[in-house]
């Protein structure tokens, strides 16, 4: 039967390493779970914890050295803000401050003697903002409450002052900001783009490396021999394997890059067919990278200590957190030479942004370039590290059989 | 006879630590490359220079004076001047700037008639920390261009200096970011990023070490060793990491406070102190998942999740109670939290050792909990049944 089958030649061996690889990752736990679970998980759990997108309501505690009718109507206004939640007054600093070392409040708002009447007699009133800084956002929001609220009572007093001119009425020039792409102004919808393909990525990794390890193990107890192994031509056994997890992805893929969006209603503005080709790359670069670093893997569980750290690594050279322009130069090319840094920002130039295909035609070459670059790693580290290597294994287990298991044992200190 | 047990145990660990290239990579190479990523990526503090457009369409003495301003802000830095509205929205499609500042074609004629024109910032949320930087930079050009007309005027009607920015701003805020006035981003990321990525590593190497005992079926044999004591068995295995760990994260600690240059307000031995509770603590809470869940991959699958999501429900950006109850929850269960308390209160604000009591507490109570559930271990170590 398998002869009849067999179309020989190097596409033969495409065949038949894909239709292999199909079945040794629908037949392993481990690596389903890598595949299939985390991708369909892993974004839900991520899109929920960042879900309330941002802090409301931060505590602070006002002091009032001033007592007037305009220092209570601040603090009134201020604790009406979405913003800050005035907890209450204190009689001193020192009160104040026991109340934020003891984390009752994040802030301070002191007002000075005489604010009312500088405030109201032509000079300036002060009103002092002493900020925790443990979270940056905390100091946003106060900072935030605090503008709108002195800007609200500055332009009341103005009104009541100036003349038309001078732009009694308001101010002389409106301003309005408008925010594009992410319309709704949250984390959430900013952040998770990138973390959805990091997912597809990472996973990826983790399954090429469970499977790796568990064929390293399959040799060390058949005398350096995988059963599974079909022996394919070097090429031929790479791209079968990424036909495999191409087809494997596609569901998944599906899921993670626009369901997703819909669940948790991100911005949808990129047309589904150019988001796919253009991500097609993207899974070729990640297959080949996986299959170039499965190289550190030596057994099925090494996988989590040798790929699992990189995730956050990866993300942060994407750019999404620290934008890529103020990164120094060492990091903005190792970023460059990381397939989801490509991904990730063309992903939301175009889901978020609404780009077209053409206007990140810069992302998809550099994608195809690192295709390339990786797909020639993964070629020389398969066939002059791993093969070498398992030649050494049959050899030394001829020698002396079962050395192998035992070496294992020796090198892991174990026995 | 215990002291050849101690022997034999801290053998087994410390041979396996020496023959293995991934522990050396694990414990040593990658924390310490870890911090230097972290530290070094962000080490300018400030996401400022954001790549931005202008679209000019009014071309007069006022519009060429804001857009002279604003090549001068520190916030943004204009990268091209576009004609028309749809070539800069096409430029922020293709990721070439972040944002555009628009000027109307009829600004300074309803300036000068009193016809109250508007200025306007389109900003590319999908980035955020630029985005927040590029708001803060439009709004101040906006807010010149409005005090510049208005104090023209009054000049105009004969008022001081003074008097106008009093007019102008009866009210000021003075701000006070306690112990971080240069709001650098650095101190935030780093304080929190940095032992988080740490911890991770802590959680699968102990994860690995024991799972491997596990794997081989020689676990039977490592407790037999220590002479029947799954304790004695685990601290000589673990007892030679920690040790490593330590010294590990003290240079991290080195590298954070002396050669970045980090805050660092308290006593200098209380950080350092920190340091072995927090590597102590995160032993124990792999061990911990170890226990309850005495199998290799699902300990290690455990392990690494909760070391990843560290990074996102410890509330290093979202407060806490801002958090929904069971993601706050979550935070508390992983040490890097309280560690994080712990270096936010002592080294970043430098207040009374007091205040963190229950942080301490916390991170003691970690380092004895799996003492509580090792006989769960023990049972899988004498009958090891491996999956998978």
């Amino acid at each position: 039967m398998r002869k009849k089958l067999r179309i020989g030649g190097w596409f033969g061996d495409i065949l038949r390493v894909s239709r292999k690889e199909f079945y040794l990752s629908f037949h392993d736990v481990g690596v389903i779970v890598f595949f299939v679970l985390l991708a369909f998980a892993y974004p839900v759990l991520y899109a929920l914890i960042y879900n309330p997108e941002v802090a409301n309501d931060v505590k602070v505690v006002v002091v009032d050295d001033d007592r007037s009718e305009l220092s209570r109507a601040f603090t009134r206004s201020l604790d009406a803000t979405s913003e800050a939640h005035v907890i209450g007054y204190a009689a001193n600093m020192e009160e104040a401050r026991e109340a934020v070392n003891e984390k009752e409040c994040f802030g301070i708002v002191y007002f000075p003697e005489g604010f009312s009447a500088n405030a109201e007699r032509g000079q300036q009133g002060d009103v002092v903002l002493y900020a925790d800084m443990s979270l940056l956002m905390r100091y946003k929001q106060l900072l935030t409450a605090m503008t709108d609220v002195q800007q609200a009572y500055c332009s009341r007093i103005m009104t009541a002052k100036l003349p038309a001119a001078a732009g009694g009425g308001g101010a002389i020039i409106e301003s309005r900001e408008v925010p594009i792409g992410n319309t709704g102004r949250g984390i959430a919808s900013a952040v998770l783009p990138a973390v959805l393909i990091l997912v597809l990525q990472q996973s990826l990794l983790l399954g090429i490396g469970m499977l790796r390890g568990g064929s390293r193990e399959r040799r060390l107890k058949n005398g350096g021999i995988d059963p599974h192994d079909v022996g394919g031509a070097v090429g031929a056994t790479i791209l079968g394997k990424t036909v495999t997890y191409l087809i494997i992805y596609l569901l998944p893929s599906i899921y993670v890059l626009f369901i997703v969006p819909i669940m948790f209603s991100y911005p949808q503005n990129g047309n589904p067919i150019e988001i796919l080709v253009f991500l097609l790359p993207f899974m070729l670069c990640a297959s080949f990278m996986g299959q170039s670093l499965q190289v550190f893997v030596n057994e099925r569980e090494s996988t989590f200590l040798v790929l699992v750290f990189t995730s956050v690594i990866f993300i942060f050279l994407s750019g999404i957190s620290w934008p890529r322009y103020a990164m120094g130069g060492l990091w903005h090319s190792i970023g460059n030479a990381i397939p989801s840094t490509w991904a990730a920002n063309g992903y939301i130039l175009m889901m978020t942004d609404g780009a077209s295909f053409a206007q990140v035609k810069h992302h998809y070459f550099m994608l195809w370039g690192l295709a390339v670059a990786y797909f020639i790693i993964a070629y020389c580290v398969e066939r002059f590290i791993c093969r070498p290597r398992y030649r050494r294994m049959r050899y030394y287990d001829a020698k002396s059989p079962g050395s192998l298991l035992r070496e294992e044992a020796r090198r892991n200190g174990l026995g | 006879m215990l002291r050849e047990y101690v022997k034999e145990t801290v053998k087994r660990g410390l041979v396996s630590l020496v023959r293995r290239r991934i522990y050396f990579i694990t414990m040593v190479v990658l924390p310490l490359l870890g911090a230097f990523f972290f530290l070094d990526l962000i080490k300018s503090g400030s996401v400022e220079q954001a790549p931005v457009g202008l679209v000019d369409l009014d071309n007069s003495t006022l519009s060429r004076n804001l857009s002279r301003h604003l090549a001068a802000m520190q916030q943004v830095s204009v990268q091209h001047q576009y004609a028309s509205f749809d070539e800069a929205r096409q430029a922020v499609q293709r990721g070439e700037i972040l944002g555009f500042f628009f000027i109307p074609e009829d600004l300074s004629e309803k300036a000068l008639s009193g016809n109250h024109p508007t200025l306007s910032y389109y900003i590319n949320y999908a980035y955020y920390a630029p985005a927040s930087m590029q708001y803060k930079g439009f709004k101040t050009i906006t807010v010149l261009a409005n005090g510049g007309i208005a104090a023209n005027v009054m000049q105009f009607m004969g008022a001081t200096g003074e008097q106008i920015s009093a007019t102008l701003q009866p009210i000021a805020v003075h701000t006070h970011p306690v112990a971080n006035p240069w709001l650098n981003y650095s101190y935030y990321l780093n304080a929190s990023f940095i032992p988080t990525f740490f911890a991770l590593l802590i959680f699968l190497v102990t994860a690995f070490t024991i799972g491997i005992e596990l794997k081989y079926g020689t676990c039977r044999q490592w407790v037999e060793r220590a002479g029947g004591s799954m304790g004695l068995a685990l601290t000589g295995k673990l007892v030679p990491q920690t040790c490593i760990f330590i010294v590990v994260g003290w240079t991290i600690q080195w590298m954070m406070y002396r050669l970045y240059g980090l805050p660092l307000n308290c006593a200098n031995w209380i950080m350092p102190v920190t340091m072995v509770l927090y590597v102590l603590a995160n032993q124990a809470f792999a061990l911990t998942v170890m226990s309850l869940i005495p199998n290799f991959r699902y300990g290690t699958t455990v392990c690494s999740l909760m070391a990843v999501i560290a990074f996102s429900v410890c509330a290093f950006s979202l407060p806490r109670e801002s958090e929904y109850a069971w993601v706050g929850g979550l935070s508390y269960v992983l040490p890097a939290r309280y560690y994080f308390l712990i270096s936010v209160d002592q080294a970043l604000n430098g207040i009374d050792l007091h205040y963190s009591r229950w942080y301490y507490a916390a991170l003691v109570a970690y380092t004895f909990l799996p003492w509580t559930l090792t006989w769960k271990l023990k049972k899988e170590c004498l009958n090891p049944v491996y999956v998978p």
